[in-house]
């Protein structure tokens, strides 16, 4: 799984999840690890979270939205919607190949 | 780990960041934290959060100010500084837990605080008590321990209230609206040294404060400001007596219930800025007290100012009006100020949200953006300003909210980087602690003081 997402060192995988709970609409922090619990079992502490954020953020592939009150909604930008649909793909690959090699066994 | 605990530490981990990522995520997080249950994890990603920021080129500004030391050398150190906070905060954890973010209690029985002051040291607070000024009363706190303090004494006089610089002395209104000083050396004994002469015919007292040195009382009234020589406070000495300037161009008067403006000295003691009059902000040169004169009166926009501020070097002046407007003033030629920033109604613009204890916006109108109480101060270092504003619901609901906002502050005086944080209090007065980073709100309903720790 090589591709864009390996500069992002610790915070790659995070990034995906992050990316993928965006895809569906602008969250706020709390409410995108409570998001991603839901749909991937995996419970993200906040120090992780915005670790990864201020990252995606930098590269441009998420944007922060207007803040109410202490609360600022993230959105996924284009570039950010192509990484993960390329690291999607990459992902499917391997969990084919996996399927294919674990039936066979 | 108790949850109680990784709480605390992690809300400390997230004042480790650099500066400019706190500036730019921490309120954020720390709304993710009031609502996360937080445990070892939580705090250990902080931790690494903390650790991996400081080491990601984009914020080890550190690099530009030590050139000659290498990446490495550098990353060595941000480890061994993570992990002696650590074990830091293993070994004081205890400590922590007692003294950080925030504590209420009842501090009057009567059902109403007015004026908190600290001293110096941070170690004795003082609230005032009482819904009239000729039935008020003053308690001593011992706050070494902020979240149980202890209670020293009660005494008469409020209304108004300062601690000495060396917290030895407190000054006060006695019943009949005088200044008074009391010796608060055996702080379970406070013993009154002397009531000082009312000098102006009329106008409750607006604000008492001590010089730099505590040598010097100043008094301010609506009518005029009043110098005491307070180095011997058992035998004060009138040193000048100074009319409040007439604007004639001024705003309205200041309206009921809220003519307690601020009086702060700079730092070294030469000048003294006074709310007085009909609401103004004057500067005062007092370098010879005896000889104290008026160096301007500045007026905000169609306002009057509650509360002012000093930057540490004395070259500005940050005042807070009634409305909520925030401007400061450049005093590189102190004889002519220069309004250097301004932003009005603060409030208005903050997206106060309209939930939560807040007041809606359909049902706020014409009040809002009225910052009913307000305090303002600069960092030590002078590069940042902090207002807190406070907005009360409307009568009878006791909920508010403390709105706290700070601005990077350039040498010329101009305001950028907005950064703001929303607290919910009781209806509340705050105070901004020497050091700016406790808020102190008394409620004028409640009865309680709340203190809480600005990230």
């Amino acid at each position: 799984m090589h591709g864009k997402f390996d500069d992002l060192g610790r915070f790659a995988d995070p990034s995906v999840l992050i990316l993928t709970s965006l895809s569906d609409g602008p969250k706020h922090g709390y409410a995108i690890m409570t998001d991603i619990t839901a749909f991937s079992g995996v419970g993200m502490e906040p120090g992780t979270l915005y670790g990864a954020l201020s990252r995606l953020e930098r590269r441009g592939w998420i944007r922060p939205l207007a803040a109410g009150e202490r609360r600022r909604p993230y959105e996924i930008t284009a570039a950010g919607q192509e990484v993960l649909a390329e690291q999607l793909r990459s992902m499917q690959q391997i969990v084919r190949t996996g399927r294919q090699r674990t039936a066979m066994a | 780990m108790r949850p109680a605990l990784a709480d605390r530490l992690s809300r400390a981990l997230v004042g480790c960041y650099p500066p400019r990522w706190k500036q730019r995520y921490a309120a954020e997080l720390l709304d993710v934290l009031d609502q996360h249950r937080a445990g070892p994890r939580t705090v250990l990603s902080l931790a690494g959060g903390v650790l991996s920021t400081h080491l990601d080129p984009s914020y080890r500004m550190e690099i530009r100010a030590m050139p000659r030391l290498g990446r490495d050398t550098l990353g060595y150190l941000t480890i061994f500084a993570v992990i002696m906070a650590g074990l830091a905060a293993v070994t004081v954890g205890p400590a922590i837990a007692r003294n950080i973010r925030e504590s209420s209690w009842h501090a009057s029985t009567d059902g109403s605080v007015g004026t908190v002051a600290f001293s110096r040291d941070l170690r004795l607070m003082v609230s005032t008590a009482g819904n009239t000024p000729w039935a008020a009363t003053s308690t001593l706190w011992d706050v070494t321990d902020r979240a149980r303090p202890r209670r020293l004494s009660v005494f008469e006089g409020g209304s108004t209230i300062t601690i000495s610089p060396d917290g030895r002395t407190v000054a006060t209104s006695a019943f009949s609206g005088q200044p008074a000083l009391w010796n608060v050396t055996r702080p379970r004994h406070p013993a009154r040294l002397a009531v000082l002469p009312a000098r102006f015919p009329s106008g409750a007292l607006w604000g008492e404060a001590f010089s730099p040195d505590g040598g010097i009382l100043a008094v301010s009234s609506m009518s005029g400001l009043v110098l005491w020589n307070v180095a011997d406070p058992s035998r004060p000495r009138l040193l000048r007596t100074l009319a409040a300037p007439l604007q004639p161009r001024g705003p309205a008067p200041v309206p009921f219930g809220v003519g307690n403006g601020d009086l702060v000295f700079s730092r070294d003691g030469h000048m003294l800025a006074s709310v007085s009059g009909s609401g103004q902000a004057t500067l005062w040169n007092v370098t010879h007290p005896a000889h104290a004169t008026r160096i301007a009166t500045m007026a905000g926009p169609r306002d009057y100012f509650t509360a002012l501020a000093f930057s540490p070097r004395g070259n500005l002046l940050a005042g807070v009006t009634y409305h909520g407007s925030v401007l400061v003033f450049r005093l590189a030629g102190p004889a002519r100020p220069v309004r250097a920033a301004l932003r009005p109604r603060i409030l208005a613009s903050a997206r106060f949200p309209g939930g939560g204890g807040a007041v809606p916006a359909s049902s706020c109108a014409p009040s809002c953006g009225v910052a009913a109480a307000a305090a303002a101060a600069f960092t030590p270092d002078g590069q940042a300003l902090t207002v807190v504003v406070d907005r009360p619901e409307t009568f009878p609901s006791t909920a508010a909210r403390d709105t706290v906002f700070t601005w990077q502050v350039a040498s010329s005086g101009a305001l950028s980087d907005l950064t703001t944080i929303f607290h919910d209090v009781s209806d509340a007065q705050p105070t901004l602690a020497p050091g700016d980073r406790i808020v102190a709100d008394g409620s004028p309903i409640g009865g309680q003081v709340h203190l809480w720790a600005l990230p």
